[in-house]
């Protein structure tokens, strides 16, 4: 039974993922705001609140400060409050919680939630340097410590044990970019082989570079409001946002995931296996796998017999990263937690084309960023239902 | 909870993290709960107790991960090796490794071993073959 104070996904927007060297950040932005608003039927004055979403504009473009209200002058988005939010590659869940949170306690009616980056620099030494920002750089900096090592020590610890295999690695990511090649929004569209895969570049044994995300620009947007701004299309509410920060495990204590996880089923009253459709944190597409098992998609171990049935592939029981995810789609950091929520809110609707995966009810986005203890320093779990039934 | 020690708590960058003579990691241990920290804390993350102490670590502990970098970074030359550590007395620490030999498999025993003065990174673990146990692969 829902709670009839949790507001409505009533837009999403999206600018394509990818190389946009002529885009700057208000044109990224511009095109996702602007879908958004299209997409929910209202125009910029309709718009009460604006929760902005971005990680890096402060060391690759100098704007520091005041980020959502440049980019939203482009677009005559002024006077209403705009709270700028970074939360490393987590910020534009976390942007969009708040805004959920701002209309449950009346504050606003229709908010605008916007995230947007711009990773190409042509300084690649730069844009890794503001990545590795994301952690407590006092105790990591000059250590060479990227995510892509992050995630490939966390997949070894699971080889070693025997709980995946080398195999299941290149198949999750053979999926992954199978499914962005149907997406018009993603940034790698074509489709890999196992052989491909496999033979990549290495990046962080046992990572090969089709396995991990690249440096991306784009963008996403969602408009966030009490009551559905249209009435000719289900309405997509949110059932559920949890947040929660990193900390250092006490022995065997569940991961940050597995904690947000059980958090927003308990507050969207369901259970892992009500989720019809999920997209997850895979900066590098295996870390496709360690999900499944945090998120409750299976049991502990049961990783790889869940991606070998079938079930996470598009058409599957629990889709799984039908947009492609963080590794093919894209990582446009500050926006993908929006472009999670767009891609989950056409798949409730029925809206998803060729990665439409059946007729879902219930989807789970989770978005995690940077990492402190060796784990993620924020994470976000987010549960969205379609509330009309399928004709 | 009395927490007014914390204010008292040297300034981060006067806190000692690393003992030459004993070659360990210096970080805090709370009074209260045991629970440790590299490096030191001014208030425990476990049980919000400000009466932590200077505590040095052994210089012993388990690699639980790694991963081999093919990644270029200013100063540091591909590939070079990264690994999760926690040392036997409890911090959980991201390090560079040494001398690990291809192959191996974790958990593996390794031990700490410091740069010079002021060298970049300041320590490493490389693979220890303790009494009893087979070290390297």
């Amino acid at each position: 039974m829902s709670d009839r104070t949790q507001p409505f996904v009533s837009g999403v927007g999206m600018h394509p993922f990818g190389r946009h060297p002529d885009a700057s950040l208000k044109d990224l932005a511009r095109v996702a705001i602007v879908g958004a608003l299209g997409d929910a039927g209202i125009g910029v004055k309709d718009v009460d609140a604006v929760y902005s979403a971005n990680a890096m504009a402060g060391i690759l473009q100098g704007q520091e400060q005041i980020r959502g209200q440049s980019v939203l002058r482009d677009v005559g988005i002024d006077r209403v409050p705009v709270v700028n939010v970074e939360n490393a590659c987590a910020g534009g869940s976390t942007a969009l919680r708040e805004a959920t949170l701002a209309v449950r306690a009346g504050a606003a009616e229709t908010v605008l939630v916007c995230g947007f980056e711009k990773m190409f620099v042509g300084d690649r030494d730069l844009t890794l340097s503001a990545l590795e920002s994301a952690a407590d750089i006092e105790i990591v900096g000059g250590l060479g410590l990227q995510f892509t090592a992050i995630y490939a020590m966390r997949l070894r610890k699971q080889l070693d044990q025997g709980l995946l295999e080398l195999d299941d690695l290149i198949e999750v990511t053979v999926k992954s970019h199978r499914n962005a090649s149907l997406n018009p929004y993603a940034q790698f569209r074509k489709a890999m082989s196992a052989e491909e895969v496999r033979d990549g570049r290495p990046i962080a044994e046992p990572l090969t570079l089709p396995m991990c995300s690249s440096i991306c620009d784009g963008a996403a947007a969602a408009i966030v409001s009490r009551e559905p701004t249209r009435t000719d299309r289900p309405a997509i509410r949110v059932r559920a946002a949890a947040l929660a920060s990193g900390f250092a495990r006490d022995g065997d204590e569940p991961s940050i995931a597995t904690a947000c996880a059980t958090r927003a089923y308990e507050e969207a009253g369901v259970g892992p296996a009500d989720i019809d459709v999920a997209e997850v944190h895979d900066a590098m597409a295996p870390g496709e796998l360690l999900y499944y098992e945090q998120l409750g998609f299976c049991e502990p171990g049961g990783a790889s017999e869940l991606l070998h049935s079938g079930a996470t592939a598009i058409g599957g029981r629990i889709a799984v990263n039908p947009s492609g995810g963080l590794c093919s789609r894209g990582h446009a950091t500050g926006a993908t937690g929006l472009a999670q929520i767009s891609e989950l809110t056409w798949q409730l609707r029925g809206e998803a084309g060729e990665r439409q995966s059946g007729r879902p009810r219930l989807a789970l986005a989770q978005n995690s960023g940077g990492w402190v203890e060796g784990e993620s320093a924020a994470c976000n779990v987010i549960v969205l239902e379609r509330e009309a039934a399928w004709n | 909870m009395e927490l007014t020690p914390a204010l008292e708590a040297p300034l981060t960058g006067e806190r000692p993290r690393l003992d030459r003579e004993q070659e360990c990691l210096v970080g805090s241990r709370c009074d209260a709960c045991g629970a440790t920290s590299w490096p030191a804390r001014a208030i425990c993350n476990r049980c919000g107790s400000a009466a932590l102490a200077e505590q040095p670590f052994s210089h012993l502990g388990s690699l639980l991960t790694y991963t081999q970098v093919w990644v270029p970074r200013p100063g540091l030359e591909p590939p070079f090796t990264l690994g999760q550590v926690e040392f036997d007395d409890g911090p959980l620490v991201f390090t560079h490794v040494r001398n690990l030999p291809e192959g191996s498999r974790v958990p593996l025993p390794v031990q700490i071993v410091l740069g010079e003065e002021g060298a970049v990174p300041a320590f490493w673990v490389e693979p220890h073959a303790r009494a009893g146990e087979e070290g390297g692969s």
